[in-house]
């Protein structure tokens, strides 16, 4: 067994061809595995299972026909998703769930088990359910293949998937919290999320040249202020408006910023009650 | 499949929606014959279809279109009952907004 076990398998193979010069037997252990796991060229090391919006799933495209999906620049397989159930279609070998979640549709099957096929569960229009199964794709349309359907009974598990499909997103577009790319991608004004995490005092190192009261403020005001920071504005300041389209924040998120940055004494008001500019002293 | 989404709002941002079908969660307010009041961060006016099934103080998802006048029509509604919690719902809203590449099409 244990010389068809892929990596571990590699000890007993090199004892016994590395007598012929190789190093690794590279091409001749090769063949010889590639009989034993057929089209093995997948990395399941990879198949862990990611929360996703339908809509990522519906956006993502293959780079070639049967390439491996791609979210995020991460290879993805097996996801689970949240979603209502808009129409249900049971045919002989699987079901057909249409399932929505606000943010796109996508069909997922379920194949009947033979063996139990009352296991197959019936939901009525509406209900809210969970899915985790494999991203397939068949004549160009991608679908689910579940594994695993089950209904939601607390409606708040639709809200935290909802965040825990981002929360991953973010952590792979922008780095995990208080990783080594986090503090890169905080300093990116403008970058949106702001996921830096500061020590109180600024001892962050994008922090260098900001007031060290900034480490009191939330961190969106923290985000407000670098925009205001690193962006042009003149005496006048800049408007709510710009600052919530340069961020990627809210309008009423910048809002709490400003006032929090007021309160701090960080910023003050200029032609209105909604623009702001960094007070300098 | 079908490029449509139906984005998650609270009261802050109907009059950005005015004439789309929105996803709104929120608490029971008030019932009043085919109308009701729904707090999700700011009271609505929701006009609701025959078939809607709510109960005061309960929680309730309802998707609907949202009239000139800012108030929603109501088109498909779930009784939520108790238990919610309607701060993390509110955050998905802001989340959601502020990542609209998960959660929303532009129209």
């Amino acid at each position: 067994m244990a010389s068809f076990g892929g990596g571990g398998g590699g000890g007993y193979s090199r004892t016994n061809y590395g007598a012929q010069g190789g190093d690794d037997g590279g091409g001749f252990m090769g063949s010889q595995q590639g009989s034993q796991s057929a089209g093995g060229t997948k990395s399941y090391a990879d198949d862990s299972l990611r929360p996703i919006t339908i809509k990522q799933l519906v956006d993502c495209k293959e780079e070639y026909p049967g390439a491996e999906l791609k979210i995020d620049g991460a290879p993805v397989t097996q996801v689970t998703v949240v979603g209502q159930v808009r129409s249900v279609n049971p045919q002989t070998t699987n079901t057909t769930y249409r399932l929505d979640d606000g943010t796109a549709l996508i069909d997922v099957k379920k194949w009947v088990d033979t063996d139990k096929p009352e296991a197959t569960p019936n939901f009525e229009p509406d209900t809210y359910v969970r899915v985790m199964g494999r991203i397939q794709t068949y004549g160009g349309k991608k679908h689910i293949g579940a594994h695993f359907i089950r209904a939601i009974e607390d409606f708040n598990e639709v809200n935290y998937h909802l965040l825990e499909a981002t929360y991953v997103h973010l952590c792979l577009t922008k780095g995990m919290p208080g990783g080594p790319n986090s503090a890169a991608a905080g300093g990116n004004a403008g970058g949106g999320g702001g996921d830096g995490m500061f020590v109180d005092g600024g001892g962050g190192g994008d922090n260098s040249g900001l007031p060290s009261k900034l480490g009191a403020c939330s961190r969106n005001a923290q985000t407000v202020f670098k925009f205001l920071n690193n962006t042009p504005g003149g005496n006048e300041g800049l408007h709510l408006n710009m600052i919530a389209s340069g961020t990627g924040l809210s309008v009423r998120d910048v809002m709490a910023a400003g006032d929090d940055l007021l309160n701090n004494g960080m910023v003050y008001t200029t032609i209105d009650d909604e623009t702001w500019a960094i007070l300098d002293y | 499949m079908e490029a449509t989404s139906t984005p998650r709002i609270t009261c802050g941002y109907l009059d950005s929606y005015v004439g789309k079908n929105v996803i709104v969660v929120g608490k029971v307010v008030q019932l009043r014959g085919d109308e009701a009041i729904i707090d999700a961060d700011g009271n609505i006016t929701a006009h609701l279809h025959r078939e809607a099934h709510l109960a005061a103080g309960s929680g309730v998802q309802i998707i609907g279109k949202v009239n000139p006048d800012l108030s929603i029509k109501v088109l498909s509604s779930i009784d939520l009952g108790q238990g919610i919690d309607y701060n993390i719902a509110n955050t998905v809203v802001e989340v959601a907004h502020q990542n609209k590449a998960l959660f929303a099409y532009d129209r």
